[in-house]
């Protein structure tokens, strides 16, 4: 583990200020059952190669790189993703200096990335779930709009920020005070406000312009955090009409109009562990819901529910509840890698070449309780899973003398 | 005789005297019924039934491959190989495993259930940071679909908690998971009150907030011990109302008060402590609070930092309930280590026990288990299925005090029984056929066996 950590430290000075590059050493893993996230499924006995934080060949005919690391039958899959939480955003949930993820004036331009912390003491510990990238999000404030997605991976580097606005988030459904229609109202104000504006050339575009223009072209989706099947029903209408580029995330209920959903390609981000009635608008909640969606032909993007920045490392236990429950193994990783990528547009999610080298090699079946991970690469460099609870746990269970303060 | 007439002072003194010191004809006692509102609880019908060559797993730390597990009258009455006995009902669980039914010590189900509406919140008594006298039963809504998503992950006994937010918040209630329109009708006979105290932050915030004691840690303190300053007092009157009225005296009873009822049950022994509290330093003076009046300090919930005081917790008898993994939503779950529950199970005289806190988790105990195992393995800890299995059942219900009753599979307990489809510290694993009482509550192959709550019914 020493070791490990040692190894992270020097790639952060390797990487330097201003290069995201990794370093140029290559690296084979071969003997491994890569679990690819693609058409081409499952290969056993395979070998994999990364250069340059990316994936430059796979099962090559002759395996040329300056280590080799026989992953003896392991299985590597492409780096887990996680969802729609703060991680790099919250330190303690309930300590407000320690939360960046929302702002009561937050709004259509507000971007929480500018606060992201590489350092935070989360970071390590989500490794410990395979994580390597992650989508985050801001959690809301006043308005309907929460304001804009982006991917971070866990490298721990200054420079972890990957893609800054990737989606806009909005908050729709159910509302302690008011009625649901005047939030789709503001949303559908907004969107037409966008697409009936006078263009003015001379002047700069607001960033709100910016990204409200971004989501009516259909190149920055929009979120839409909701859970009944009515409301869906309304966003897909909404969709048809503007052309956006919808994803639902929640949709306890998205069950219900399943087959609209896969007609007209909306992807679905859900808890697959969401089995009550929460509210009215969540009658339809179930654990087979994951896999319904599947079969009926929707994109399932798996997300850890609840507090998912300090929880994000169970997404493989989530994924695997899913299979229990009816989705396919392919599927649920599909869900926790390549569906991700393909809905925010990242080069990473599968092994395949040209992909970023963000790959976890796994002990056992990764979606169960006995496997952990055995080495993982986040941009081709192999990081460690040591996080702050393993200093905890071996100051308190190493004998001294001393006060356990002595135990560092 | 005019000497002798007795002055008004002395008839005023007559007359207190009699109130509570005459030795004449005595009123009758006063008593206090400790029972109110008693179970209903009758378990359903059943046959006698053979469950043959499964895994079993007892629950006291035992192992028996291709056995059988046998149930009479709800009560285990066998557990072993090549069981030659005579059954209304067999069962051939080859492949399966079968484990005593899964106890959570932690849960608000039915005081906190779904829908979450604000009209269903009934957990948190916040007006006053001791609220001794509020019963969680009393707020128990039967309906809440929860209890029927918990049976399916095999769960038949639990403990409804009162939250977290007052210094004393109250009398928890341990139920069965049986199917019921009354509070009643789920009631676990005879086990014992649990008290639900809470340490730290919550309490202090609630309150702080309104600027009343406690706003601080210590406040917490002056808070608890106030409240057992009073409950010894009023015990002492009881007591002493108690030996004046067995003395023949017939003393007038003291003024009943509901709140001192509960804490003085607890100085009694008959009501056992549920405290939540997290951090190693605030457990420490639980324990010596607890001595201070005089009471056993119970089962810590939550003990994110349990570990830092294994053996003081063993030392002291006291179970630690905890989770997994939870962390980081406040400071004082900050300091978690994936290993909790597994170093304070190491210590010998220890009681580790897993608990949800959650309508979710609740449902996946087994797997919540499985989790410390295999993390705890995984840096050279050497835990069995047949150990870890008892932090969610014979340790649960010691913490509960039903272990007399449930928690193991041993001859004459209450035939609480799950049957799993495979290894149950598998993310794969599910409960196929639940069993209370030697009475079938679940069946996941028969929706004949499968129950709907009422606000399910004809939803769409």
């Amino acid at each position: 583990m020493t070791k490990l950590t040692k190894s992270l430290k020097l790639s952060l000075v390797a990487a330097g200020l201003f290069s995201a590059t990794a370093s140029a050493a290559s690296v084979a893993i071969v003997n491994a059952t890569l679990h690819t996230s693609t058409e081409q499924g499952v290969l056993e006995g395979a070998s994999v190669v990364i250069e340059d934080g990316k994936i430059v060949a796979i099962n090559p005919a002759t395996v040329n790189a300056d280590a080799t690391i026989d992953a003896k039958g392991q299985i590597v899959t492409a780096g887990f993703i996680g969802t729609m939480n703060q991680l790099g955003l919250v330190e303690v949930g309930a300590v407000a200096g320690s939360r960046d993820g929302g702002d009561d004036k937050a709004g259509i331009d507000f971007d929480p990335s500018l606060a992201f912390n590489p350092r935070s003491s989360l970071i390590p510990y989500a490794r410990k779930g395979g994580i390597t990238q992650d989508v985050i999000v801001p959690n809301g404030g006043d308005s309907i709009f929460a304001g804009l997605a982006s991917v971070v991976d866990l490298s721990g580097s200054f420079e972890s920020v990957n893609k800054k606005q990737v989606a806009l988030v909005v908050h729709l459904g159910e509302k302690s005070k008011g009625s649901r229609a005047m939030s789709m109202k503001t949303l559908i104000d907004k969107l037409e406000g966008e697409k009936s504006a006078k263009k003015d050339d001379k002047k700069e575009p607001s960033t709100e312009q910016k990204v409200l223009a971004a989501v009516l072209a259909g190149d920055m989706p929009l979120i839409a955090s909701v859970q009944r099947a009515s409301d869906i029903y309304e966003l897909v209408k909404l969709k048809e009409s503007y052309g956006i580029n919808l994803v639902i995330h929640g949709g306890d209920d998205a069950v219900v109009v399943a087959d609209t959903l896969a007609k007209v390609d909306v992807p679905v981000i859900i808890s697959s562990m969401a089995n009550l009635p929460g509210s009215f608008d969540s009658m339809h909640a179930n654990l087979a819901n994951a896999g319904k969606l599947e079969k009926a032909g929707v994109k399932v993007i798996i997300g850890v529910a609840g507090d998912s920045s300090h929880n994000v490392y169970q997404l493989r236990f989530d994924a695997g509840n899913a299979v229990s429950y009816g989705m396919s193994q392919q599927g649920a990783l599909s869900a926790v890698t390549s569906n991700i990528a393909d809905v925010f547009g990242l080069n990473s999610g599968a092994i395949a070449k040209g992909k970023r080298a963000n790959l976890v090699m796994w002990s056992a079946d990764p979606f169960e309780l006995n496997s952990h991970v055995s080495k993982m690469w986040i941009n081709g460099e192999e990081v460690s899973t040591e996080a702050r609870q393993d200093k905890l746990r071996d100051r308190y269970t190493t004998d001294s003398a001393m006060p356990r303060a002595y135990t560092k | 005789m005019q000497k002798f007439a007795p002055s008004l002072l002395v008839m005023a003194l007559g007359v207190a005297l009699a109130g509570c010191q005459d030795n004449g004809p005595q009123d009758p006692k006063v008593s206090i019924n400790k029972n109110p509102y008693p179970s209903t609880y009758q378990p359903l019908a059943s046959q006698s039934t053979l469950i043959t060559n499964a895994t079993v797993l007892t629950g006291t730390g035992e192992r028996l491959d291709d056995a059988d597990v046998f149930f009479v009258d709800g009560k285990v009455q066998q557990v072993g190989k090549d069981l030659s006995v005579q059954a209304d009902k067999t069962i051939d669980a080859q492949g399966k495993w079968v484990t005593p039914g899964i106890i959570d010590v932690h849960s608000h189900l039915g005081a906190y259930p779904t829908p979450s509406v604000a009209s269903h919140q009934d957990g948190n008594e916040m007006t006053s940071p001791v609220t001794a006298e509020v019963w969680v039963e009393h707020s128990v809504w039967p309906q809440d679909p929860g209890f029927n998503r918990a049976r399916e992950g095999g769960i038949t006994s639990l403990q409804i908690l009162p939250g977290s937010a007052n210094l004393i918040g109250g009398r928890g209630v341990t139920l069965k998971n049986i199917p019921s329109h009354t509070m009643q009708g789920m009631k676990f006979p005879e086990a014992p009150y649990g008290l639900k105290m809470a340490c730290g932050e919550n309490p202090k915030r609630v309150y702080g907030r309104k600027g009343v004691l406690p706003s601080t840690r210590m406040g917490n303190m002056a808070g608890y011990r106030t409240a057992w300053i009073e409950a010894t007092e009023y015990k002492r009157e009881w007591d002493k109302y108690e030996s004046d009225y067995a003395a023949g005296k017939n003393p007038a009873a003291p003024h009943r008060d509901i709140k001192l009822d509960t804490l003085a049950g607890v100085l009694e022994g008959d009501i056992l402590i549920h405290n939540h509290c997290y951090k190693a330093e605030e457990m420490a003076m639980m324990i010596d609070l607890g001595k201070e009046f005089g009471y056993h300090s119970g089962t810590f919930h939550h003990g994110v930092e349990a570990y830092k005081i294994a053996d003081l917790l063993a030392e002291n008898g006291n179970c630690a309930a905890l989770w997994p993994d939870w962390w980081g939503f406040k400071m004082e779950a900050y300091d978690m280590v994936q290993e909790n529950v597994a170093i304070v199970d190491a210590v010998k005289n220890s009681c580790a026990v897993v608990h949800s806190d959650s309508d979710t988790t609740i449902q996946r105990l087994n797997q919540e288990a499985g989790k410390v195992m295999y993390r705890a393995n995984d840096v050279g800890y050497d835990i069995s299925e047949q150990h870890a299995i008892k932090w969610i059942t014979s340790n649960a219900a010691k913490s509960l005090g039903i272990d007399d009753k449930t928690g193991s599979l041993e001859a004459g307990k209450q035939a609480d029984v799950v049957i799993w489809n495979q290894n149950p510290f598998s993310v794969y694993a599910k409960a196929e056929q639940v069993f209370i009482d030697g009475a079938k509550v679940y069946d996941r192959n028969d929706d004949k066996y499968q129950a709907q709550s009422d606000f399910m019914l004809g939803q769409k």
